[in-house]
């Protein structure tokens, strides 16, 4: 069937599509129902918070920043309280840093078990699918228990939190941890032994770890090509330095070692929420704010339960940020799929998109990029007023 | 290598009580204390700070001054914007605002139960009489 | 004259015709209670799939553009037309079949295959992407899964020594154990069959939701799918009569047809729920191999057994 009159078949997927929670628009090109290219299209769902949160305040635009993704909330609102208070030089104390984590982790757990029912309903697997997030209302009832809500916590608060870890929270979280471990392992034995399962993500989707670090893959998905790469391990924040996490490394780097990566780190969050709920430091829930930030820049990093989240934050000495640049980390990973989709069959394509935890609405931001005539390349924005006299 | 690893699970799913709740007619699970429900705003001790106005992000509450010299504030509220965040709670240093955990079943037919007047009846009849406003939904 | 009415009372009300539709929505009511359930859910009401053909029957039917008209109206009448027809020929509800005449297990497969080929062309009919690679994984497990399930329903009646469904259905009345012992290689490829015949999960990869939409019925709406839909309940029917009467020891009666059938639903409805849904490819090579080996070892065993002790 080779010659230069092949047929051409372009599959869209998107914007609407079943497999696809949110828009995006990808094209594959198909020969009989081998993928040969695929290419993607972002933006159907760009909300413009970036600059949104430029005519907020401080307070108010963490909560609006919270909102850019409903699975990964609390890192984004961490990341963001983070590095406003590096900027105002007022850091939260230990025990609101250390309820921050445990949260971060609980929000690790929601987000993977998510995952899990999403990646096996792609593949078919209702049962799995039901189970899962059956078992993730377990997480979702101690999250409700603990800040009220069960997903945009709210509990961040510039310098601290707004609600404590009392001994009935920590009994509830320790309940409700003990069922999820046993699931989890139950989910453990099916991921990885259940035959109908491993035929449609063993080998599906390969990529080694020299190829995840060429096309810029984090997270979760670089960890399951061997790629050691993990910001509570590279560059601790909060209390990762008191309360290290060990580092979840595949081999194979397909998408069945994505589920067992994942997996891995749900053992190892509800380790650390264990640890932490049994050495929760005293003291107090807030510090005093100022409500004006000093004029600087700055960087927060925080691992999201996708990969690394980055945040850029600037301040003009004013009551709003100037500019929040947001970098999800789903964006970095799409590159993965583009590639590794081709030579697969159309049927894995759905599977391969679900194996790097896309989330398009945290990914899409925007940038206007100029080349100016002397080729410098600049952000198509309207440079701030440097000086104030 | 197994063939139907999920069929010990099934069958016992069968024989237990289903995971779904018939929504409105089933039982209710019993809501947790700290459910963040709609707000409820005390007059006796607000300053008129407007703090909670200040940093609400959805700009959902209005501190109205009634009678400053007097500190009679009422409160409007628009229900339709407000996110449940709890800011405005954690803001008021009088401790004006809290958040209901029984009320937040919040769903309505039309926008009028979206505006809502707290404070004294005596304020509120003073700054409706004042604006010549229709009484703007329920006064809880 | 009450010969014709006796005929048309036969076609129309039992056990053809309203009979059948009403069993065709309560097994398929049956069946999504049972996946519900194994999957720990409520469920669909009673009345659900009933309420399912109304909405569909109520709504606007939308024809595309780039179709053949006529083809696109009339292949979901000519799928159900298969389906009602080749209930006469069938033991439903555990009595006689109403028309029978030699030969005709061929003309009932036949009949059941004129379901899903109708859905093929209704896919590759119509302009669309989905639709067409939809039809293209119809057609193509129609392959792999008809000729085994023919195999396996061929040897009872090899053992009955006529293709005449009545003959064989009366030969094995009340013969279970003789019946299932040396057809119980058949009997999990007959019932396996049948699930790939009706793109039942594992084998519904024809109209895989997450990957091309609903396949082959992408742009059928309103009628059109109302009677696809409805034609694929009575071949579940169908086809779940026509394995227990021929592999569970014949249905003697009503009680036994719904007792009989309502077990072999049940385990349908497990393996619904147990396996992740197979690649096409996989499919088409799993049962290619093992199926058509253990229905033509099923078919050795049964010559022979024809031969040597009968």
């Amino acid at each position: 069937m080779t010659g230069a009159t092949k047929e051409k078949f372009v599959i869209p997927i998107g914007p609407q599509h079943p497999a696809l929670k949110e828009p995006a628009h990808f094209e594959f090109s198909v020969d009989g129902e081998t993928v040969t290219s695929a290419s993607v299209r972002f933006g159907y769902v760009h909300r413009g918070l970036e600059k949104g949160a430029e005519s907020r305040n401080w307070a108010q635009a963490m909560y609006l920043l919270e909102r850019i993704c409903g699975i990964c909330s609390h890192a984004h609102s961490t990341a963001y309280a983070l590095g406003v208070e590096k900027l105002a030089k007022v850091p939260a104390p230990p025990r609101a840093q250390a309820i921050r984590q445990v949260l971060l982790e609980l929000e690790r757990i929601h987000s993977h078990m998510l995952w899990v029912g999403v990646a096996a309903h792609e593949a078919g697997f209702e049962t799995l699918f039901m189970y899962s997030w059956r078992d993730r209302e377990t997480v979702m009832d101690i999250l409700e228990s603990f800040t009220g809500n069960r997903v945009n916590y709210s509990a961040n608060v510039l310098g601290g939190v707004k609600y404590d870890l009392g001994e009935a929270q920590a009994g509830a979280i320790r309940q409700g941890l003990d069922y999820l471990e046993e699931r989890l392992h139950y989910y453990m034995k099916i991921v990885t032994s259940d035959e109908s399962f491993l035929r449609r993500t063993r080998g599906v989707g390969t990529m080694t770890a020299a190829q995840a670090e060429e096309l810029g893959a984090i997270g979760p998905t670089a960890r399951a090509s061997g790629v050691a790469r993990d910001l509570r391990v590279d560059a601790p924040y909060l209390l990762y330095e008191q309360f290290p996490v060990t580092i979840v490394l595949g081999t194979t780097g397909d998408l069945q070692t994505r589920f067992v990566v994942r997996i891995q780190e749900l053992f190892e969050s509800v380790r650390m929420i264990r640890n932490l709920i049994a050495h929760l430091p005293e003291g107090e829930l807030t510090a005093r704010f100022p409500r004006r930030i000093p004029e600087g820049e700055t960087i927060s990093r925080i691992e999201a339960p996708r990969g690394g989240l980055f945040y850029f934050i600037k301040s003009d000495g004013g009551e709003n940020p100037a500019r929040v640049k947001v970098r999800t980390p789903s964006l970095r990973n799409f590159m993965s799929v583009l590639v590794g989709s081709v030579g697969h069959q159309l049927a894995d394509v759905p599977m391969i998109l679900s194996g790097i935890d896309p989330c398009f609405s945290c990914n899409d931001r925007m940038t206007v990029v100029r080349r100016g005539r002397d080729g410098a390349i600049s952000e198509g924005k309207d440079p701030l007023p440097r000086s104030r006299s | 290598m197994k063939i139907g690893s999920m069929l010990g699970e099934i069958v016992r799913a069968v024989f237990r009580k289903p995971a779904t709740v018939k929504y409105p007619f089933g039982k209710r699970q019993p809501v947790p204390d700290r459910l963040r429900g709609v707000i409820r705003y005390d007059p006796a001790n607000c300053t008129g700070c407007t703090l909670c106005m200040k940093d609400c992000p959805a700009n959902a509450i209005e501190i109205i001054a009634v009678d400053k010299p007097n500190k009679r504030f009422i409160m409007r509220f628009h229900a339709d914007r407000c996110t449940y965040c709890a800011q405005c709670v954690v803001n008021c240093r009088f401790k004006c605002i809290a958040m209901s955990n029984k009320d937040w079943e919040r769903a309505a037919l039309t926008r009028e139960p979206f505006t809502v007047l707290y404070g004294r009846d005596e304020d509120i009849d003073k700054f409706l009489d004042r604006t010549n406003l229709e009484p703007p939904g329920d006064k809880p | 004259m009450s010969m014709e009415l006796e005929t048309l009372l036969k076609l129309l009300v039992f056990p053809g015709g309203l009979t059948l539709i009403a069993l065709g929505l309560l097994y398929e009511y049956i069946d999504r209670k049972l996946v519900a359930r194994f999957q720990n859910r409520v469920g669909p009401r009673l009345i659900q799939p009933l309420a399912d053909l109304v909405k569909l029957l109520a709504k606007e039917e939308v024809v595309p553009a780039g179709v053949i008209p006529l083809f696109f109206v009339s292949l979901p009448i000519l799928a159900l037309a298969g389906g009602l027809t080749a209930a006469l020929y069938i033991p439903l509800a555990g009595i006689a079949p109403s028309f029978s005449l030699p030969g005709d297990l061929i003309i009932v497969i036949f009949l059941l295959g004129l379901l899903t080929m109708a859905v093929g062309l209704a896919g590759a009919n119509t302009a669309d992407r989905f639709s067409i690679l939809g039809a293209t994984r119809t057609l193509t497990q129609l392959f792999s899964y008809e000729a085994p399930f023919l195999l396996a329903l061929l040897c009872p009646a090899i053992l009955a020594d006529s293709w005449q469904i009545s003959v064989v259905h009366d030969s094995l009345i009340g013969q279970i154990w003789f019946a299932a012992l040396p057809l119980w290689i058949g009997f999990p490829v007959a019932i396996i069959g049948l699930m790939g015949k009706l793109e039942m999960a594992p084998f519904d990869a024809p109209e895989a939701e997450s990957e091309i939409v609903a396949g082959a019925l992408t742009e059928y709406s309103g009628r059109g799918l109302a009677l696809f839909r409805l034609a694929k309940d009575v071949e579940l029917v169908v086809g779940l009569t026509l394995v227990s009467a021929f592999y569970l020891g014949g249905l003697a009666n009503p009680l036994e047809f719904l007792l009989k059938t309502l077990g072999l639903l049940v385990v349908v409805a497990a393996l619904q729920a147990l396996f992740a849904r197979l690649r096409i490819d996989q499919t088409v090579g799993l049962w290619w191999r093992i199926g058509a080996l253990l229905a033509l070892l099923q078919l050795v065993i049964v010559v022979i057994l024809k031969g040597v002790i009968l």
